[in-house]
């Protein structure tokens, strides 16, 4: 009876497979018309499993970014690969950036997420580094990031002209002197000729908003995104507690029509081409914006592969809306982009490096 | 408000939010318990999963769950083992393991999870309470402030330094020293990393404090060659006794809860710092103060309080700035804007009921974790009964796997071993391990503020009303003890042994 039973279950079964293979086969066809030419070949990504080493602990922006690209990835690399994240955080992603250009094999498995800004410390010959920045192989950054400063509005500051003019210096707080709240300041010190004093040490950005919140410092330099996107910004702009100075982006974002860019001020104020040479250098790591490079040794073939992936996700709905609810923007720069600009950032003239590790080094 | 506060708790026990809460504990209670994979670590690895849930209340549920738990886990793998099952319960090892060696582990498990229970609720209602003055409580403290409290802190090295003040103060001025490694943040120059990256971020906690804790009793189970509890085997009692003991010191573990929200609303102190000066504190007001460090009941209740009261006063600036107030707030943050809750402001206006749904978690997954607990306590204590040559391989596999995760580094496992090194030269020859601790934790602290104090106000900011009240708070917590010596009124002995 029991044996009668499942072969009479065993027979539903597999007519039922039939009838779905007959239902399906109009669609096999389609798929076998549109594979590659190589079909017969399996894709070397089959059945791999590629590690992005992401230079942050887990949590971290940096950190997100990577997270979601994982997710699109196996989409859009043929034989659709595993893709998994491994943080090895440390020395401001150094640590991950020498690992991936100088331990991982070059076999395209392995893919790094570092920070933009480590070539200032390529420039400056720091004995740490054990990468050529221009080598990495870029495969893109889904965002770029352009910075803007904010002076609360009780302060006499109302232009960068107040602040040229001023007697004592507004007191701007960052919290290393790595961080673009150091280095934005300073850059404008050496461009257009304004004075901050600067106030380093605090533990995290979040720290400083709060000292500008209690009267401690009056500016902060950071990304235009968060300035959007996140707390406290939106209360402070709703309240009217802050105004942006300057913006860093070739374009004006639209959002802030009537702030002057850094090159519209570097126009008005006459700044020298040494200047300016020097201005595009330390600005460029805002274009570099999350980076995703391969070792350099990587197979052209390969880096095309993922570049191309890389970007298809950019304009994929799924991937947008998903970016959208993490509340992650997206303004991606393509990898082939990055390479002629990583070139040009480390072949600048010895002068402009001298300027360099002049604004990034205060103790040397 | 009254609507807020019943809808935030009904939204904690509907359907799926109580089911994520109770996931969350578990996690988190598991967490807790295995040595040095702390609440940080952990939060980072399930945020992941947090981005299927719908709604803030239940991704709070699951994640706050997770880390209002692993403080109460945490101090039994401390009592129990002589090792810190997170860094924020290195405290509870002083006290707690003496006492389960002289087979007072019931006892000191029942105070631990009493303490943090009622630590937990005072922290939960803390929070509450202060919702209307958040703000102007938040920015109260500036840089100056903040220093001098880090010095106030470092004060309490005295306390900490057991039998020899000497030898206290030495050890906390090498975990001074200690905290100097690492990248300068006012010039960016490099101390002390002898051109290893590993050091360029300075030394971590969780390895420094694991090495120096845990290593030196695997060593000494080993070499004792018997169970961690060297009083007989009987049924294990005394769990009330340890309850009865919560509220025999109701006062003491009111006053150091409240120690815990005060260190959680600060940016960066939080319970690694909290724990060590409500454990000084404690002791301080021993009676037989030569009981420090030998299985005094106190020197459990105090630290056990503490730590979980932080987390109450951890989300205070994150609610009324959303700005973090600590690296587990950060995380819980960046998943609270996947789910598509912006903290801040609102949360103390149209929100209103999440923020009275996390008071609620707070007390809820305390309530549950801590009955749970007491259910198994029999069987957690009949650990220590165990031969000693059985336990060491798990001890040491968990070990290791928990500094490791601090910074996923080979080199997390080498600064264990050194620090286990060290840490054993220490006990051996009666050098306290707590200063150093401090030092460590207080020393990078300190100099920060200190920076900032004169970069900002330049020599000024020691004029400042309040810096001078919280100076003189400092000098009256300092000699208070000589002073009530010198009239007679008591008689302070230093402990016998280092603690």
């Amino acid at each position: 009876m029991l044996n009668n039973f499942r072969s009479a279950k065993a027979r539903k079964g597999f007519r039922q497979i039939l009838i779905l293979a007959s239902r399906l086969s109009p669609l096999i066809f389609f798929l076998f018309l549109t594979l590659p030419p190589a079909f017969g070949q399996t894709p070397f990504y089959q059945g791999k499993t590629i590690t992005i080493i992401v230079g942050t602990k887990a949590g971290d922006v940096y950190d997100l970014y990577p997270r979601l690209m994982a997710e699109f990835l196996p989409k859009y690399i043929p034989g659709s690969p595993n893709v998994i994240i491994q943080n090895m955080p440390g020395a401001a992603s150094v640590i991950a950036a020498n690992h991936v250009y100088n331990v991982t094999k070059p076999d395209g498995l392995t893919i790094g997420a570092i920070y933009p800004a480590l070539y200032f410390d390529q420039l400056s010959k720091k004995p740490e580094i054990r990468f050529d920045w221009s080598k990495f192989n870029y495969i893109g950054s889904p965002i770029v990031s352009n910075h803007l400063m904010y002076m609360r509005t009780d302060t006499p500051f109302k232009s960068m002209d107040d602040v040229r003019k001023a007697s004592t210096p507004p007191k701007c707080g960052s919290n290393g002197t790595a961080s673009t709240g150091y280095y934005m300041p300073k850059l404008l010190e050496e461009t257009i000729g304004t004075k901050f004093d600067i106030v380093v040490g605090y533990q995290s950005g979040g720290d400083v908003d709060l000292a500008v919140e209690r009267g401690e410092v009056q500016c902060r330099a950071f990304t235009i995104t968060a300035y959007f996107a996140r707390e406290p910004f939106i209360s402070w702009r709703k309240r009217g507690f802050v105004r942006v100075l300057f913006q860093t982006g070739t374009k004006k974002d639209e959002r802030l029509n009537d702030v002057p860019t850094i090159y519209e001020l570097m126009d008005k104020y006459k700044t020298s081409e040494s200047g300016r040479r020097l201005a595009t250098v330390v600005l460029a790591a805002g274009d570099f914006g999350r980076p995703l490079v391969f070792a350099p040794a990587v197979p052209a073939d390969r880096v095309k592969m993922f570049r191309d992936a890389f970007d298809k996700i950019m304009k994929d709905p799924a991937y947008l809306s998903e970016a959208e609810k993490s509340k992650l923007d997206i303004d991606p720069i393509r990898g082939s982009e990055m390479q002629t600009l990583a070139k040009e950032v480390v072949s600048v003239t010895p002068d402009v490096v001298e300027r360099m590790k002049k604004l990034m080094e205060p103790g040397n | 408000m009254l609507e807020a506060f019943s809808s935030g708790f009904w939204q904690v026990l509907s359907w799926p939010a109580f089911g994520y809460l109770l996931l969350g504990i578990g996690i988190g209670f598991w967490v807790g318990l295995l040595p040095g994979i702390g609440g940080l670590a952990t939060l980072a690895l399930m945020l992941p999963f947090s981005y299927t849930i719908k709604t803030p209340i239940e991704a709070f549920c699951f994640l706050l769950g997770m880390l209002a738990v692993t403080g109460t886990t945490g101090d039994l793998t401390s009592i129990l083992f002589g090792i810190p099952g997170e860094s924020s319960s290195a405290a509870l090892i002083l006290d707690g393991y003496p006492m389960s060696k002289k087979g007072e582990a019931g006892r000191a498990l029942g105070a631990a999870i009493m303490s943090s229970l009622l630590g937990a609720v005072i922290g939960a209602l803390s929070l509450a309470i202060s919702i209307p003055i958040m703000r102007p409580l938040v920015l109260l403290f500036g840089s100056p402030e903040l220093f001098i409290l880090t010095i106030m802190g470092i004060t309490f090295i005295g306390t900490l330094a057991g039998a020899s003040l000497i030898k206290g103060l030495l050890a906390g001025g090498v975990g001074l020293m200690l905290a100097a490694i690492g990248v300068d943040p006012q010039t960016g120059s490099l101390r002390y990393t002898f051109g290893m990256l590993y050091l360029w971020d300075g030394l971590d906690v969780t390895p420094v404090v694991v090495g120096l804790f845990a290593i030196p009793e695997i060593v000494d189970l080993a070499v004792r060659g018997t169970s961690i509890s060297q009083a007989p085997k009987e049924k294990l009692k005394g769990v009330m006794e340890g309850v009865k003991d919560t509220f025999r010191h109701f006062w003491l573990v009111v006053r150091c809860s409240l120690i815990g929200v005060y260190f959680g609303v600060l940016p960066v102190l939080g319970a690694n710092v909290a724990q060590w000066i409500a454990y000084a504190h404690a002791v301080a007001g021993l009676k037989d103060r030569k009981q420090a460090g030998k299985g005094a009941v106190e020197g459990v209740l105090g630290p056990g309080a503490a730590n979980n009261s932080t987390r109450g006063g951890d989300l205070i600036p994150t609610i009324a700035f959303g700005i973090p107030g600590s690296a587990s707030m950060a995380l819980l943050l960046g998943a609270l804007l996947i789910v598509g809750l912006q903290p801040g402001p609102e949360m103390l206006t149209s929100r209103l009921d999440v923020t009275f749904a996390m008071v609620w978690i707070l007390i809820i997954s305390n309530i549950i974790v801590a009955g749970f607990c007491f259910l198994i306590l029999n069987h957690l204590a009949a650990l220590t009964f165990i031969r000693g040559s059985l336990l060491i391989p798990f001890l040491v596999v968990l070990v290791f796997i928990g500094s490791f995760t601090a910074n996923n580094s080979v080199y997390d496992l080498i600064v264990t071993l050194l620090f286990g090194a060290l840490g054993y030269f220490m006990v051996l020859n009666g050098w306290p391990r707590p200063p150093l601790i401090l030092g460590l934790i207080l020393g990078k602290i300190g100099e920060n503020y200190l920076w900032i104090s004169t970069a900002a106000y330049g020599a000024k900011w020691l004029l400042f009303p309040s810096v001078i009240t919280l100076i003189i708070l400092t000098v009256i917590v300092v000699a208070y003890p000589t002073i009530k010596e010198r009239r007679g009124k008591a008689k302070y002995d230093r402990p016998e042994d280092a603690i």
